[in-house]
């Protein structure tokens, strides 16, 4: 999604103020003669196969070697941080309240409709550490690791910089994110912690000595961290 | 039925669909007078419906409509209405893929977030007993699935 475009939804011209919209034929008009696929809230949108993100994942790997880890997730980073304030001016128009009035775990499940309905995965948000500073975020079917299969190490930097850019925007202080278990490393299904740095550096300290996401849970849970 | 049309127009690409392959079409045919009037009692029905269901579930457990400090009596009439009337065009055009597309993924996750799970759950299996106090048992048994699916969709997902 990179631009603002114009063209009228006819469900939505209809039905402005309807909520269940991210059923395919719903959340995107199609445009023939424009060649354009607008969503619901008037981002375009492209299509891309399973080779766009193989190019971009090896093409990224080809130019800058190990560092490309760190820049899809830079580039995340800042696609979470514009789309936080995309957001925000979507979700007031559609709902008539400014979002920092609303439900948070509504507010965050709205969020992530569109990346659904454009098939970046269903995700689970777990809050229930949220007053020690961290939670998770499960991702189901991510299309990153879906895409490149299983290689062994988590690869979903692009989806760990888009929610530390979102977070850092929604809660006003910077937080980073690290992928804890990836359906790449054969896993069912993507983990996410998003945090303050320490808690984030200690997470990638633990993954580098060889525990898995559930022992990490458990020692965040405890109040361990790097010394 | 359009999600079976549109598969089907997809399996039959270039070639001639078999018998078995149409068989979902001539089920339809002659299935659709009762799912039109099922759908049409339905619609005359929807308020009493709403109304019985409501009075139910208030008997069982005014909580039900509690979360926290909210009162969402006003909300479950509309959200209920507006369900409703999703599951009655299921039952027309014979369509639980759609409903499950374009209303009840996102419509759990939404439930999910104000905690109401438990009260959907029980608002469709009510729903399920009311309705057949309204309707003849061949009309009841096209609904009663489609109220299931929701209440399996939007009810808690453990026990």
């Amino acid at each position: 999604m990179v631009t603002l475009i114009n063209t009228p939804n006819p469900v939505k011209l209809k039905h402005p103020k309807k909520h269940d919209h991210y059923g395919f034929r719903d959340f995107f008009t199609f445009d023939p003669d424009k060649g354009t696929i607008v969503d619901w809230n008037e981002g375009q949108n492209l299509l891309t196969t399973e080779d766009f993100i193989i190019g971009l994942v090896e093409g990224l790997q080809e130019e800058v070697g190990d560092a490309a880890a760190a820049t899809m997730y830079v580039i995340g980073c800042e696609w979470g941080q514009k789309d936080a304030f995309f957001f925000e001016k979507w979700f007031e128009k559609e709902f008539d309240r400014n979002m920092r009035q609303a439900n948070l775990l509504f507010l965050l499940e709205t969020w992530w409709w569109p990346f659904t309905s454009q098939g970046w995965g269903r995700w689970e948000v777990d809050m229930g550490d949220r007053k020690q500073g961290f939670m998770f975020i499960n991702i189901f079917d991510s299309a990153v690791a879906r895409t490149l299969g299983d290689v062994g190490k988590p690869v979903c930097f692009l989806y760990a910089g888009l929610f530390a850019g979102f977070f850092t925007e929604l809660v006003r202080k910077q937080l980073s994110c690290i992928e804890i278990q990836c359906y790449s490393m054969g896993e069912t299904y993507c983990k996410f912690l998003v945090g303050g740095q320490d808690r984030i550096d200690a997470a990638a300290f633990w993954m580098n000595e060889g525990a898995n996401a559930r022992d990490i849970e458990k020692r965040l849970r405890t109040g361990e961290l790097l010394r | 039925m359009l999600s079976q049309l549109k598969r089907l127009s997809l399996e039959v690409d270039g070639r001639y669909a078999s018998d078995a392959e149409l068989q979902f079409m001539t089920d339809y045919v002659k299935s659709f007078n009762l799912r039109l009037q099922t759908y049409q009692k339905l619609q005359e029905i929807e308020s009493s419906l709403l109304q019985q269901a409501y009075a139910k579930m208030r008997s069982l457990d005014p909580m039900l409509f509690v979360h926290g400090k909210e009162e969402y009596s006003h909300k479950w009439k509309a959200d209920t209405s507006r369900t409703l009337r999703y599951v009655a065009v299921a039952v027309l055009i014979n369509d639980p893929d759609t409903l499950r597309e374009r209303l009840l993924l996102w419509f759990q996750t939404i439930l999910h977030a104000f905690g109401m799970e438990q009260t959907a759950n029980v608002t469709y299996q009510v729903l399920q007993e009311v309705i057949k106090q309204d309707l003849t048992p061949p009309q009841a048994s096209l609904v009663c699935p489609i109220l299931e699916l929701v209440r399996r969709s939007l009810g808690p997902t453990s026990p």
